[in-house]
């Protein structure tokens, strides 16, 4: 099949904008799964959508193509440029632009039959050999629409009358563009402000961002489906690929929350698994496909058990044992010098759960029940070159953390002492 | 209600364009080529072209010229209003002075209980204070104009200061939940919470001397990746947001550099210490020291 920058098929193309934007290392060799061609042909697509944000070097093993972006200078996400590459038929691009104006003013309702007459005697006259469009796939198109929310139908009788939804006539005066440049990043499926921004001239944006994770992008639409599961309380069958399996499994689950993180970017789905019957967490980049289910009779039941427990979770991880919440105890203190006020702050607007005391002059302590210690783990390393004690009730990850220490020490060459100083105290002072 | 549509596709949007302009005056081959490379992507061109050409898309008539009548619009889509309408339910729209009364019989995609942002922090700015609203719409104004400002700005137990400057752009952090005007002082760049400007104004008076304006200093940082508990996964999605180069090194270890504004340092050392020993700073030396220091003071602690 000849090469076509459009595509049909999202999925396809999802994991290799994922390795080119967040690896970016791997070449047409690392594919094994997919041929050289399929290889060559998606990054083609993703040269031509990401256009100045793509690069490519030479390795000895071949030539690698990655896509960088420094999001602090690029105001819009260029990841959303692949979620208006949906390719259509030459019918369907036609088709769309006639009956939207023949339908141009809402006051204005036609049957099928006047509007296939229409298309005809006002549209296509001018060309050599005009397309054909019978009253199915005109029906069809119109039925697409009416579900999308273009055109709404009317029965008079037997006969059903299109015309286009009332419209909300000046989107561009519903919502500022400023207001669209700063949602379309920070929201939930945010390219839908992308698409509403199409419609603008287009400007720089006043607004810029900082620790601004653009990596979602590709899995909007399934987060857009979960949504409507949530708010339609509905179960989904989930088609899913998580790190250790090595081929997709399906799941039925009630989807509950979404949780996100600003801190590296990825969005998991809390959900009710049916099989389990407990409450588990799914990366949304790993899963492949949602198909709506029934109603569930577990959602409010569920949903009212989760926002119970969200005191213990730390990350996103909700662990149960025997129906109960399996907790774990975390502390540690860290010493803050009289004029380093900003460390207790850090500590006061960094902890997600958990308490924050004073336990002599220089010395604050954290101490938290949380679900999972592990996920607490690269934050307190945060504190590494003033934490004084620390206290894990899995003692497990509190020695692999005190070892990690020694072993940072030793990979830059530091002596480890028996015991005594080895640095000058006051070297730190003014230290995050 | 499908989110991955043509509906929304960078081709419907330029042939849109296209009819528009063929409305007011016949398409010549030049005006639809420079339309579509406005508009599209890089290598829709050819595409896009040999369709109208060859009356594929029967849309633009052979002479350039149209017969749709009215300049292309689209209602709203159902996805579209229900997105708007969940964007009405957040704090934040108010800066904006946005309202959506037209909306009012629509069902949110989502809604603040069904979305969780796990690790912002807990200090963000007071987005339902009318001091700062109205704060943030006077920059908002002075940016698009080009105007300077005349800002009143008090730092925690410290009198207030009063700055001129030329605002540059209004920068938001999700992490901290915090926005910040950027701003020219002097031909130095001049970072302001907004939380703490207490008033704003377009300063309509003259300027004090300018001198040309430094960019900020990037700084590049080389790492190695230990590829142990997915630490290479981790570590790429969490400096995704700069601009990056990564390359494998080995089976298990991977070089990665990044590039980073110099003024945030000290950011930059603690994220690079939250990954223990699975990264080590390769360069510059001076980065080294940093992470070294810290961990000789950590020895000294005994845990």
């Amino acid at each position: 099949m000849a090469y076509n920058e459009l595509i049909k098929n999202y999925e396809k193309i999802r994991s290799f904008l994922r390795d080119f934007y967040v690896f970016g290392f791997r070449g047409r060799g690392d594919y094994t799964e997919k041929s050289g061609r399929s290889y060559d042909d998606e990054r083609r697509r993703i040269e031509s959508w990401m256009g100045e944000h793509t690069y490519s070097r030479k390795d000895p093993d071949g030539k690698k193509t990655f896509i960088s972006i420094d999001s602090r200078v690029s105001s819009h996400n260029p990841l959303y440029n692949s979620l208006k590459a949906k390719s259509f038929t030459d019918g369907d691009i036609t088709l769309h632009f006639i009956l939207m104006d023949i339908l141009f003013f809402s006051d204005r309702s036609l049957c099928l039959g006047d509007i296939t007459d229409k298309i005809y005697s006002d549209y296509l006259g001018k060309f050599d050999d005009p397309a054909f469009f019978d009253d199915s796939t005109v029906r069809k198109k119109l039925k697409e629409y009416v579900d999308e929310g273009l055109i709404k139908m009317e029965k008079r009788g037997k006969t059903a009358y299109y015309s286009r939804t009332e419209e909300i006539q000046d989107t561009l005066s519903l919502i500022s563009q400023d207001a669209l440049d700063f949602f379309s990043e920070v929201s939930p499926c945010g390219v839908v402000g992308s698409f509403l921004l199409d419609k603008f001239p287009k400007r720089d944006s006043c607004i810029t961002f900082k620790h601004h994770y653009i990596t979602h992008a590709p899995d909007s639409e399934i987060l857009c489906r979960l949504f409507e599961a949530i708010g339609q309380k509905h179960c989904v069958i989930i088609t899913n690929k998580g790190k250790r399996s090595s081929t997709p499994a399906d799941s039925v689950i009630t989807p509950l929350k979404i949780y996100a993180s600003v801190q590296n970017g990825r969005q998991y789905l809390l959900a009710y698994h049916h099989e389990s019957r407990q409450i588990n967490t799914y990366r949304i980049d790993y899963i492949k496909s949602v198909t709506r289910g029934e109603p569930s009779p577990y959602f409010d039941s569920q949903k009212k058990k989760l926002s119970e427990l969200e005191s213990y979770v730390w990350g996103v991880n909700v662990i149960m044992l025997h129906g109960a919440p399996r907790l774990e105890h975390v502390e540690f203190t860290v010493r803050a010098e009289h004029y380093e006020e900003y460390i207790v702050n850090r500590l006061q607007r960094e902890k997600r759960c958990g308490t924050v005391e004073q336990v002599s002059e220089n010395i604050w302590k954290f101490s938290a029940d949380v679900f999972d210690t592990y996920e607490l783990v690269t934050w307190i390393r945060t504190f590494i070159c003033r934490i004084t004690s620390l206290s894990f009730s899995n003692k497990l990850l509190e020695n692999q953390f005190k070892s990690d220490i020694l072993e940072m020490a030793r990979q830059y060459g530091i002596e480890i002492p028996e015991n005594g100083d080895v640095a000058d105290p006051k070297k730190t002072e003014g230290q995050a | 209600m499908n989110l991955f549509s043509e509906l929304y596709g960078a081709y419907y949007n330029t042939v849109a364009k296209l009819i528009a302009a063929a409305i007011r005056s016949p398409l010549t081959d030049e005006m639809i080529r420079k339309i579509i490379a406005e508009e599209a992507f890089s290598e829709s061109e050819a595409t896009i072209f040999s369709a109208i050409k060859e009356q594929r898309w029967q849309i633009i008539d052979p002479d350039g010229g149209t017969a749709i009548q009215n300049t292309p619009t689209m209602p709203l889509t159902t996805l579209e209003k229900r997105w708007l309408k969940a964007i009405s339910l957040d704090p934040r729209l108010r800066l904006f002075g946005d309202i959506f009364p037209e909306l009012s019989d629509v069902e949110p995609l989502f809604t603040p209980d069904d979305y969780r942002i796990v690790d912002r922090y807990a200090d963000g700015d007071s987005y339902q204070s009318e001091e700062y609203a109205t704060n943030f719409r006077v920059i908002l104004s002075a940016l698009k104009l080009g105007a300077p400002l005349r800002i009143t700005y008090q730092r925690e137990g410290r009198p207030e200061v009063e700055h001129i400057l030329v605002p540059t752009s209004l920068e938001y952090s999700e992490k901290d939940d915090k926005f910040r005007l950027i701003g020219d002082f002097r031909g130095k760049a001049m970072t302001l919470n907004l939380g703490k400007i207490t008033e704003c104004r377009i300063y309509d008076g003259e300027l004090p001397p300018q001198t040309p304006s430094e960019e900020p200093l990037s700084q590049c940082v080389v790492l190695e990746i230990l590829n142990e508990h997915n630490a290479l996964e981790r570590v790429l999605l969490h400096f995704a947001h700069f601009r990056k180069q990564a390359e494998q090194l080995d089976n298990n270890r991977y070089k990665l550099t990044l590039w980073y504004d110099r003024g945030d340092e000290t950011e930059m050392v603690i994220r690079v210490l939250s990954f223990g020993s699975r990264v080590k700073v390769i360069q510059p030396d001076e980065f080294v020291g940093l992470i070294k220091e810290r961990i000789q003071k950590q020895l000294t602690y005994h845990i």
